[in-house]
């Protein structure tokens, strides 16, 4: 098929089928609009990168972008899931094949909730230190343990959950990679204050839930590549997680919103807070000639070094963009509540910016990360890589 | 103006950094920087010959016709290299020259240095004025004025050609010897070659092509850091393995990778002369500065004591940033003109 033929084609599907507006959807949950969504998969359009008999349409990765620029030149969801639906990827490529056949052609329609069941108290940057448990029983395992960090968890189906099934293997070998259904007795999910007095997160209480032999994901103690995967998925999804001011009403916006408020608190001519200003913007400016520029090297096939410097960046441009704002306000940073917008936004974003610093790996770990794979420095040797996770001081 | 394409681009850079490679190396940076007037006509006569020294010159005048954007990928080049040569000077030159002049500057024959001296201008260095049809008054700070034939001097809206017999030219002791600065006095006989049309332009050129530099020294001496921190070994490790090094590395990589970028977006946007051109020059300008200077600074750091010995060549890097940081207007200078182009629009 010719791209005209596609693009044609497509095009003709949604003028016949496509008659609503796109209505925002959280990461997490079940969709609303999941009728709309299984029109769109029985189509062939929300995975066209897929094999033809399996949703897809065994289409390369040019021609599903004719797919993906139609649907969203009218604005329809559902298209491009091949590259962003985190959970339907992570199926396709690690279930066994009855378990993905029931549960794919669901999580391609979001007629499934969904929520992650990684990180724990104990195990944060290192995720592979889990002390969750899965032990073998007929016909599945049961679980118990503590997840934390969970979004959706209460609206969730199933939860992607990594647990322990071997002790007496070093850390990363004795993991295993399940779907756990969620609606069940001994999963038991409670809201997480956050600093922002927000809660977008859960922890997960489990005790002695049953997960069945077909909801494991790749093979036993297999979990630890399976997870990769996913958290590669995962990564591009989040790709631009971080969140604008809370209230969303309060001043100028976009990059040089900052030129805005500066002139609104009457400091626009003040030569110490123009500096501050022009080195916060640029922060922000340049974190987006690095993106395109990566884009373009990746584009002409040369590898880009670029890409995973992103989120080290985003976390100092966050950081910086609440300090300056603050320093705009003044003592009116005190205050908050709806009275005081401009106050809330400030105090939201310094508190928020850590969700860029810590969440999906700290700042911390992203420059061992980014010094390790990118500029080829060896790793901290590791006490915990090579013995018996029974072994393992934690604490 | 014919641009290259992507493989004729590689293939010139190709060529540039394996004449880098062969004719300025660290010994030759050295012997170069050790020579009384800091030039060496040989290597400067073989960037003539591949095409680099007539790199913006127009091709009817015996140039490489090209623009801002292989600029200032030779210059990060050039950059990397510590490259002790007048090839910006040459740049901004052919930005305001015409005809004759421009071929014998294409062809490496004649070396012209540039004074800004306008009231508009970063330097504020100086006081050179019109005197009747000519020129008084003292620029300070002239990059490549002692080597140079001629002297260019920008004024609000002219430009003045002086032969160097007709000026005092005081070369001055140096912190960054590759880079070799001189006061120079007029003392009348000048040539008015233009008004004021093109200043705007060679001022862009000069501020990209110093990016482009500042860009490739900030990247080259991290790469040399990191190189090192992979091969020195301290407590039975390769210092690169302590995250006291590696965050300090991955921190170095943001600010020179950003610095690239944002010296790459200003060249196209002058070649292209778009809406953001003021804009994205001042932002290169003080962005590529500050990354230099502290890669410099840094890598000295965490090289150690190795780093503190004349020796070894990490201080030439940071000799070159400083004075990269200062030659065109200082960090500061540029944020606040960024601030002023930003406040047009929003």
């Amino acid at each position: 098929m010719t791209d005209e033929q596609l693009k044609t084609e497509v095009e003709a599907w949604l003028a016949a089928n496509w008659r609503g507006t796109a209505t925002h959807k959280e990461s997490f949950g079940r969709d609303p609009r999941a009728e709309w969504l299984a029109k769109v998969r029985d189509a062939g359009w929300a995975v066209p990168r897929w094999p033809s008999d399996f949703y897809g349409r065994g289409l390369a990765d040019e021609q599903a972008r004719i797919v993906e620029r139609a649907f969203a030149a009218v604005g329809a969801p559902g298209a491009g899931q091949d590259r962003s639906n985190l959970w339907a990827n992570t199926a396709l490529a690690h279930a066994t094949p009855a378990f993905r056949r029931e549960i794919v052609p669901q999580l391609l329609a979001g007629e499934v909730g969904m929520c992650l069941l990684y990180s724990e108290p104990g195990a944060g940057s290192d995720l592979a230190a889990i002390r969750t448990r899965a032990d073998k029983v007929d016909g599945g395992w049961r679980v118990s343990g503590q997840k934390v960090w969970t979004s959706g968890a209460q609206i969730a189906d199933y939860g992607m959950l990594i647990a322990r099934t071997d002790w007496d293997v070093p850390k990363h070998r004795g993991i295993s990679f399940f779907f756990l259904p969620m609606k069940q007795p001994g999963v038991e999910v409670r809201p997480l204050r956050q600093i922002t007095d927000e809660a977008h997160f859960n922890e997960v209480f489990i005790d002695n839930a049953f997960v069945p032999e077909d909801n494991l994901l790749g093979p036993l103690n297999g979990g630890w590549g399976v997870l990769q995967t996913a958290l590669a998925y995962e990564r591009s999804v989040m790709g631009d997680a971080a969140r604008g001011p809370r209230s969303g009403a309060a001043g100028p916006k976009g990059d040089h919103a900052l030129i805005g408020l500066a002139r609104e608190a009457g400091k626009l001519d003040d030569p110490v807070i123009r500096q501050q200003l022009a080195q916060t913007i640029a922060w922000r400016v340049l974190n987006r000639l690095n993106t395109q520029r990566a884009k373009a090297e990746l584009q002409q096939g040369t590898s880009s070094s670029i890409m995973s410097l992103g989120k080290l960046a985003m976390s100092r441009i966050l950081h910086e963009e609440a300090r300056v704002r603050t320093l705009l306000l003044g003592v009116e940073s005190l205050l908050e509540g709806a009275e005081h917008p401009r106050a809330e936004d400030a105090n939201f974003l310094t508190l928020n910016a850590y969700f860029t610093s810590i969440g999906g790996g700290t700042d911390q770990i992203q420059r061992n990360i980014i010094g390790e794979r990118v500029l080829g420095l060896p790793k901290e040797p590791e006490v915990d890589r090579t013995i018996p996770f029974r072994e393992v001081r934690a604490g | 103006m014919a641009g290259l394409t992507a493989d004729e681009r590689a293939a010139l850079l190709d060529s540039l950094r394996r004449l880098l490679a062969d004719r300025c190396a660290e010994s030759d940076v050295r012997r170069i920087m050790a020579s009384e007037t800091g030039h060496d006509a040989a290597l400067w006569r073989a960037l003539a010959d591949l095409g680099v020294v007539g790199l913006t010159v127009p091709e009817q005048h015996g140039g490489a016709g090209l623009g801002a954007i292989e600029l200032e990928l030779v210059m990060e080049a050039a950059g990397a290299a510590l490259l002790p040569a007048p090839l910006l000077s040459t740049a901004i030159a052919a930005a305001l020259l015409d005809g004759e002049r421009l071929a014998a500057l294409a062809g490496g024959y004649s070396i012209a240095a540039v004074a800004f001296a306008g009231r508009d201008d970063w330097t504020g260095r100086g006081d050179v004025r019109r005197d009747g049809a000519g020129l008084a008054g003292t620029a300070r700070f002239v990059p490549d004025a002692a080597i140079a034939d001629t002297i260019l001097v920008t004024l609000d809206d002219a430009v003045f050609a002086v032969a160097r017999e007709d000026a005092e030219i005081v070369p001055l002791p140096v912190f960054d010897r590759t880079r070799r600065l001189a006061d120079v006095a007029f003392r009348g006989p000048a040539t008015l070659i233009g008004d004021g049309t093109r200043i705007a332009a060679a001022r862009d050129i000069a501020l990209i092509g110093l990016a482009g530099e500042q860009a490739g020294g900030a990247r080259r001496i991290l790469d040399m850091t990191v190189d090192y921190a992979r091969e020195r070994h301290q407590f039975g490790r390769a210092i690169g393995s302590f995250q006291a090094i590696k965050h300090m590395a991955a921190d170095l990589l943001l600010e020179a990778e950003s610095a690239t970028s944002a010296a790459r977006d200003a060249a196209r946007q002058v070649a292209e002369d778009t809406p953001a051109r003021a804009e994205s020059v001042a932002l290169a300008a003080f962005a590529c500065a500050d990354a230099f200077v502290r890669c410099a600074k840094d890598g000295i750091q965490m090289h150690g004591g190795i780093a503190f010995t004349w020796e070894h060549p990490a201080h030439l890097y940071l000799r070159r940033a400083r004075s990269a940081a200062q030659l065109y207007g200082d960090s500061d200078h540029w944020r606040e003109r960024y601030v002023r182009a930003l406040e047009v629009e929003a």
